[in-house]
């Protein structure tokens, strides 16, 4: 089951995770679990906005800044991705 | 400009 995201709560990066750029996808090792993950394009650059703690209010009006979405759509699929990396323990809440 | 959005999906 997925974990719950919550719009105003901040999260942040879990260190311990070797991050490469590849054709500008970001790829990533994660040291705990030996897994390896693609977060693409976008995911690579929500993934930059949680180096210090940020709630998906924030990512996502960063994002509407720089990409041609809506803020509603963007919302959206902000939060389904945040599930994904608290899911596979890459963030945490803050 | 703003740059084309694609949806963001973690794929292990």
């Amino acid at each position: 089951m997925n974990q719950a995201v919550a719009l105003d709560q901040a999260y942040q990066q879990v260190e311990g995770n070797l991050v490469s750029d590849m054709n500008g996808e970001k790829v990533m090792l994660s040291i705990a679990s030996s897994k390896y993950y693609n977060l693409g394009q976008v995911g690579g650059a929500i993934w930059e906005k949680l180096q210090s703690p940020a709630t998906v209010h924030e990512v996502v009006a960063q994002l509407t800044e720089e990409y041609d979405i809506d803020r509603e759509a963007c919302e959206q699929q902000v939060v389904r991705f945040l599930e994904s990396l608290l899911k596979e323990g890459l963030v945490k809440a803050v | 400009m703003k740059k084309n959005w694609e949806t963001p999906e973690l794929e292990v």
